[in-house]
């Protein structure tokens, strides 16, 4: 029998790999990476199916057939060293066999012995999360078992360390169409693959995201002291029962088959609000207010309805991030246990402090009533106080009407006003309306034509791309209109806001500039139902 | 809670080039020899799933390059490892002295918490051929010299000793594992205008 063979198919060196800047323009130009990459690799015939270089390892578990070329880039200016010291670095995976099991036949069933890498099923999606220790030890991948996926994990631990050592640090792989992003922090090293639009930008943001989320569970004093203690650890025996909160927070997008707006809040970097004429918002406020005031310790409260923000108090001199936020929103909405109970429960907003866990009192305001109030405090047993506190304010909301206010807004499918107003310019299709003042989003519900998941896809690329080009570090732009196949497109950042708009494909310029005047327009007239100005204090 | 995981050990095999490193790990993998030799180029990996008392543990298997050129994978590579297995060729004595060299590099590297204590294990490789030059007993001086590693030898070809000594890096490493108490000390009460969070600028960014 012939041993396999290692397949040297991909060497990195100053002369051909191409390196691309992070703040660079543009996509790299296929034209511009030398394919010598890969003629070491047509030369090894007897390449071994099961093993495979690096760069196509990453490559194939996502397309099958990319045949193109790959560029690495690491962080900006700091690239010399990686070049020079080495000569070349090739890794490769084989995949996992089971003791005393020669018996193929019966072994695709088994999920033991599930070959992930060669499952077209797992390569075709569209987004890839990977979250593993600096010691390569796996802890998380969206799609498919991580213990089936160690090889892999390997190779991604060796890829960051081999930069590493040029005193560098890598940031992200373009290999055809597919766009590999890495973030290592603290310990631990996130990666996100995909053949979206989205930039390496936006795929950071994410990446960003689902770290804050490790930090929400364990926070950051606890783990870094982990792995001080023990680089070889493994993670998952600290975050099993909490997966769902990865799934949930990574499933806000169409590559997870729901077809939502919840993509857009993690784009921009900002949440959305529960509308609400300003008399009952202030009426809520209130209410928390007054019976909240007098609780030491008590940092946030804040109310929440179907994702969005209906009021939050804070106590003074401090303020809550919207990626904070995003972390609170995800908890209610994956633990249908809160509906049933009060709940208390340590949570870490690494915005506010990351070392430390705040202890939450979180609970449905009423059975007739599905708004989630959490009361935030430092102190670990206030949970009688708190209890107390929420009971009162219940009682007082229900008898100002305002459970009743909540309700109704909650009873229409959607947002009846805003709708309205987009029927009322039957050529806008969608929106993204973001203040400059506030983290905070206002988009129409989605609708005909993007109510599909692909056309949901269509929409979450031109946003991306528009979003990319007006944020681009290098080259801001503040207008983009653009005429595409399917639909005009406008973006437009002023001071005071940023609109990104989607219209009908037969509108004219001059009648797309008469409609985004007329929504401005009315937005400015109804701002305060769609936005909160500021947040109270206790 | 969610079912409890499986273990996941991370085993690094070192020793100089052409040892039979990657003969080994193919022997005990994928149960597969070849005389033909083809330099590790950086490093390959595999995996394989054992049962060590009752418990199915996943060897995540990372077979380095030998040759110099290539030992450019990083400090960052080592780390985080459960057990090191460290292979030389018994027909050639370099391969056998340079033991020492790759040893100290591995605890240098990786750093361990109890560099004394990490789990090695030692194999003298191609037992199945004629010209032996490194003695069983120089061999085991070794080892005990090094607080008792534990020793075999294999041949890669004929499969000799090859399950019996992963078996034993496996349940080492395990051990390993075992020992460390899960840290579970709860993170101090946050003490308000500190220096964590300090109040009024959060990034610039607030909803």
């Amino acid at each position: 029998m012939e041993i396999q063979q290692t397949s040297p198919s991909l060497a990195v060196s100053d002369t051909n790999s191409t390196c691309e800047y992070l703040d660079a323009e543009g996509e790299p130009d296929p034209s511009d990476v030398d394919s010598n990459l890969y003629e070491e690799a047509d030369h090894d015939q007897e390449a071994d199916q099961q093993k495979h270089s690096i760069i196509s390892a990453l490559r194939d578990g996502l397309e099958p057939n990319a045949s193109s070329t790959s560029a690495i880039s690491p962080e900006p200016g700091k690239s010399k060293g990686l070049a020079a010291s080495v000569e070349s670095l090739a890794l490769s995976t084989s995949t996992s066999a089971k003791t005393e099991d020669s018996s193929s036949s019966c072994a695709a069933l088994d999920d033991d012995q599930h070959d992930y890498q060669h499952d077209s099923v797992w390569r075709g999606q569209k987004k890839h999360i990977f979250i593993l220790s600096e010691a390569g030890k796996p802890i998380f991948s969206l799609h498919g078992n991580e213990d089936k996926l160690v090889t892999l994990f390997g190779v991604i631990q060796a890829l960051v360390s081999f930069v590493q050592l040029g005193q560098d640090a890598i940031t992200s792989i373009h290999a055809g169409g597919i766009k590999f992003a890495f973030m290592q922090r603290s310990s631990l090293i996130l990666v996100a693959a995909t053949r979206t639009n989205m930039s390496v930008q936006q795929l950071h943001l994410q990446l960003g995201d689902v770290y804050n989320q490790i930090l929400s569970i364990l926070t950051y004093s606890h783990m870094t002291k982990i792995f001080e203690k023990r680089k070889n650890f493994d993670l998952r025996r600290l975050l099993s029962g909490s997966e769902r909160l990865f799934f949930n927070l990574l499933a806000n997008d169409s590559s997870s088959a729901r077809v939502s707006n919840n993509i857009f809040t993690f784009l921009t970097n900002s949440i959305r609000v529960f509308p609400l004429s300003t008399t009952v918002r202030s009426q809520i406020t209130g209410a928390i207010q007054s019976n909240c005031s007098k609780i030491k310790n008590l940092v946030f409260a804040v109310l929440i309805a179907n994702n969005k923000l209906i009021a939050l108090v804070r106590m003074k001199k401090y303020s809550i991030h919207p990626a904070d936020l995003r972390l609170i929103f995800n908890l209610v909405e994956c633990s249908e246990s809160f509906k049933s109970s009060e709940n208390w429960s340590p949570i870490c907003l690494p915005k506010f402090d990351m070392n430390g866990y705040l202890h939450a009192h979180v609970s449905y305001l009423a059975d007739d009533c599905q708004a989630c109030l959490l009361l935030l405090s430092v102190d670990r047993d206030a949970f009688f106080t708190l209890a107390e506190a929420k009971a009162k304010i219940t009682e007082k909301l229900r008898r100002s009407h305002c459970l009743e206010a909540i309700n109704e807004e909650l009873q229409q499918p959607f947002n009846a006003k805003l709708y309205q107003q987009v029927l009322g310019i039957p050529e806008l299709r969608h929106f993204l309306y973001k203040p400059k003042a506030t983290a905070q989003l206002l988009c129409p519900m989605l609708r005909h034509p993007y109510k599909s998941l692909q056309e949901l896809e269509r929409l979450e690329a031109i946003y991306c791309g528009l979003l990319h080009r007006i944020h681009n570090s290098s080259r801001p732009l503040k207008l983009i209109y653009e005429v595409k196949e399917r639909e005009v497109v406008l973006a437009w950042a002023t001071g005071t806001y940023e609109l990104y708009a989607v219209f009908e494909p037969v509108v004219d310029k001059a009648t797309v500039i008469k409609y985004v005047d007329k929504l401005i327009k009315w937005i400015e007239k109804e701002y305060d139902v769609y936005f909160i100005r500021s947040h109270a204090t206790f | 809670m969610a079912t409890r995981k499986k273990s996941l050990l991370k085993v690094i095999i070192l020793g100089d080039s052409s040892v039979g490193k990657t003969s080994l790990m193919n022997q005990y993998v994928n149960k597969r020899f070849s005389n033909q030799y083809k330099a590790t180029i950086g490093a390959d990996f595999c995996t394989k799933e054992v049962v060590v008392n009752d418990r199915v543990v996943t060897m995540q298997i990372w077979d380095t390059a030998g040759q110099e050129r290539f030992q450019s994978l990083g400090v960052a590579f080592y780390r985080g490892a459960d057990c090191c297995v460290l292979v030389y060729d018994v027909t050639a004595p370099n391969s056998f002295k340079n033991l020492d060299s790759w040893r100290d590099e591995f605890l240098i590297q990786a750093s361990p918490r109890d560099p004394e204590h990490f789990p090695f294990v030692v194999l003298g490789n191609k037992v199945d051929l004629d010209n032996r030059q490194v003695s069983t007993r120089r061999a085991q001086q070794w080892c005990q010299s090094k607080n008792d590693i534990p020793y075999y030898e294999t041949s890669a070809k004929e499969g000799i000793n090859v399950e019996m000594a992963f078996q034993t890096i496996a349940k080492n490493a395990l051990e390993q594992e075992a020992e460390a108490e899960v840290i579970n000390d709860f993170p101090d009460q946050i003490i308000l205008n500190s220096q964590n969070n300090r109040p009024g600028n959060p990034d610039n960014c607030q909803c």
